[in-house]
């Protein structure tokens, strides 16, 4: 019997009992289903994040006052707050002053929580925060409408502001608010330019914000402490000249700080290498985690296959003598229910993978671009054809194994 | 038909002798027991059963029951194997035969027709038919054909489509007999045609049944009816696992 022909039978043998055949998929399918989804979130976040890094600039780095590994455990936390201070303009001077290397270098300070007010209009817990002209240059930031600040803006700390698209809408619904003032704690700033939309990143919007000019950030808001710490971003001139930079920032800073050789960075330095780094440690265990939870459903769903072909193959006992007494052999009678086995799992993970791939629409659109790749979704049912193979392997020898005298007798 | 006759049946030089004897024949039983193991007893369902059947017979065998009849069948059909003794069947020695050897045997050689039909229940007429073809290795498009001609011959030309549930009794053991017939088996072997049958419909059976034996066919048919013993031509009978008498009626 060729292939198509037992295909065909397999088919017709599902078919014919549809109800079961559901039933018998529905661990199968959860599990290929809750496979894909996460497979496909994991997969959105890491292109989130090679965007996000790509966005920045893959020739950028971060210099902050805590370092990833400090964020460990509690006492290293606390270890790290007690030796790394704060840092000051007068820091971002001193590395501007010395470096060779590094091509640009701007400061940006953490945000705080405001209530913007545009007339009776007003928008509650919308991100503040500041950063110098050349952050527009280093970042990329793409403007939508207007413009980025100028120098002088920054320098005189004017009472300027670039917004998001959020804020944009919500408070200046009509016509375009460049030029338009938002009020923040009773001071008027003037919008002077709208950044393009960034959409949500796990239910979070990117749209909502308000950025000052840093000096202007600073004077208005009570200096850069606590949450308005300051941090600064650096560029190296090239890719070649990358590693050179964050040594020479590095380097800069331990100078400034006074630090003995062997004592470790009051400072952290932060690569977008790192965060690809933090997101593989990340990911590593998550994924083992999340993955095995579908494996077992997987396994289960195997289990309750053999179940249903043992079913089957008693049922049909009788089929089963009447073809042998036609002339199959063995071999056709295993082929036969291993077939329906492979054919019934395998629908199992083709509709796992439907539904993940609609559950996956679904969480785009709420919270992060989910992404199946092809080889996954080739993999899911490739893999769900062979657990169906080795769960129908035992059901279908007993099948083949019959004394077609013995099966011809029962009914 | 008788393409393995001359020359395949060389190859077995422990047997030569007996296969020029069975050569001649269709079927040739040698000294043929069954044996079942009850427990410590033995149990002979055979004893030292020796017969032959030339191609074109129409043969019955009766007997009471427990005689050994439906064992006896299941030799002939290749379904079983004996525990000693020769068994040749159109130039092929069976009785040392795998279980795959035996199932292209019966594919090729044995047209079964069972007293309860066994047809499969979910399958179409021309799908049952089809079966043996199937496992011949048969193309799709002539299998169809071939299948549906073995519907016709049947006169049932117009219920291909039809399921065993939606036939009558007679109906259904002719959708078997065609399926028996449709890879041209050396033998119509069968086991009770008519016992699920009414007398009426028994009499179209048998009318078949002679009609194929005239057209050339080979039939041997186990029953305990003398109304379908009496149109073979030969009849054997057997007792106790023993063959008590083998005679030509016509
Ligand atoms: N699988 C088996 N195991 C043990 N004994 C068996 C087996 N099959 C048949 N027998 C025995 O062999 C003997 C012959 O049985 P068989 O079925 O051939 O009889 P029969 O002539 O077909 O009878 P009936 O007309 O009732 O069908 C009986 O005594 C039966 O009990
Ligand atoms: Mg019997």
């Amino acid at each position: 019997m060729d292939f198509t022909e037992t295909l065909k039978l397999a088919i017709s043998a599902i078919w014919a009992h549809k109800l079961r055949s559901f039933l018998t998929l529905l661990g199968m399918i959860i599990g290929v289903m809750a496979f894909m989804v996460v497979f496909s979130v994991l997969q959105g976040f890491n292109a989130y994040i090679d965007e996000k890094i790509a966005g920045i600039g893959s020739n950028s780095f971060t210099i902050q006052r805590f370092n990833f590994e400090d964020f460990k455990d509690t006492d290293t936390i606390a270890e790290a707050q007690r030796r790394n201070k704060e840092f000051t303009l007068e820091d971002l001077e001193y590395l501007r002053g010395r470096a060779v290397i590094m091509e640009k270098i701007g400061a940006k300070a953490g945000g705080n929580r405001r209530t913007l007010k545009v007339g009776n209009e007003t928008m509650e817990d919308i991100t503040v925060d500041g950063a110098e002209p050349i952050i527009g240059e280093i970042e990329n930031v793409d403007v939508a409408q207007g413009r980025y600040f100028s120098d002088a803006e920054n320098n005189n700390s004017m009472r300027v502001a670039f917004i998001g698209t959020d804020v944009a809408d919500k408070l200046f619904p009509q016509g375009s608010p460049v030029g338009q003032e938002i009020d923040i704690r009773g001071i008027p700033y003037r919008v002077i330019g709208v950044r393009v939309a960034k959409g949500t990143v796990f239910g979070q919007p990117q749209d909502a914000f308000v950025q000052l000019p840093l000096k202007t950030y600073g004077s208005n808001f009570g200096g850069f402490r606590g949450g308005r710490y300051l941090y600064f971003l650096a560029t190296a001139p090239s890719d070649a000249l990358f590693k050179d930079a964050v040594d020479e920032a590095r380097n800069l800073m331990r100078q400034r700080r006074k630090l003995e050789f062997g004592e470790k960075d009051t400072f952290g330095i932060v690569t977008p290498d790192a965060i690809s780094g933090l997101r593989d440690s990340l990911f590593g265990t998550t994924f083992i985690v999340i993955l095995a939870v579908p494996a077992i459903a997987l396994l289960v769903g195997a289990i309750v296959i053999m179940n249903i072909m043992l079913v089957a193959v008693t049922e049909r006992t009788k089929e089963i003598g009447i073809r042998k007494s036609l002339g199959a052999r063995q071999n056709d009678i295993l082929k036969q229910f291993l077939m329906e086995a492979a054919t019934l799992s395998a629908i199992g993970g083709l509709t796992g993978l439907i539904l993940a791939k609609i559950i996956g629409v679904i969480i785009s659109a709420l919270f992060i671009q989910t992404v199946i790749p092809w080889y996954a979704a080739v993999i899911a049912i490739g893999v769900s054809a062979v657990v169906g193979i080795l769960a129908g392997l035992f059901p279908a020898w007993k099948a083949a194994q019959l004394d077609p005298i013995e099966a011809l007798r029962a009914d | 038909m008788y393409r393995f006759m001359e020359n395949e049946s060389g190859t077995q030089p422990a047997g030569e002798q007996v296969v020029a004897a069975g050569a001649k024949n269709l079927i040739s039983m040698h000294n043929i027991w069954k044996t079942y193991q009850m427990g410590v007893e033995e149990l002979h369902a055979l004893r030292d059963v020796s017969f032959e059947v030339a191609k074109g017979e129409y043969l019955a065998i009766i007997g009471p029951s427990g005689s050994g009849k439906s064992t006896l069948m299941n030799l002939i059909g290749c379904l079983d194997s004996p525990t000693k003794g020769e068994y040749w069947i159109n130039g092929h020695l069976v009785s040392t035969m795998t279980d795959d050897e035996l199932a292209r045997i019966r594919n090729k050689e044995i047209g079964f027709v069972f007293q309860t039909f066994n047809l499969l229940a979910r399958a179409t007429a021309l799908h049952n038919v089809e079966l043996p073809l199937i496992y011949a290795g048969m193309r799709a498009g002539e299998r169809n054909d071939k299948a549906q001609a073995a519907l016709a011959s049947v006169e049932l030309g117009d219920r291909v489509m039809h399921r065993p549930n939606e036939l009558s009794g007679g109906q259904r053991q002719r959708v078997a007999i065609a399926r028996a017939l449709v890879n041209h088996p050396s033998i119509l072997l069968a086991d009770e045609p008519t016992g699920a049958l009414d007398s009426k419909t028994s009499v179209e059976i048998m009318a078949l049944f002679e009609k194929l034996h005239a057209e050339g066919n080979t039939i041997i048919v186990v029953t305990h009816e003398h109304e379908v013993a009496e149109r073979a031509h030969r009849v054997i009978t057997i007792r106790d696992g023993q063959i008590e008498k083998d005679e030509r009626i016509k």
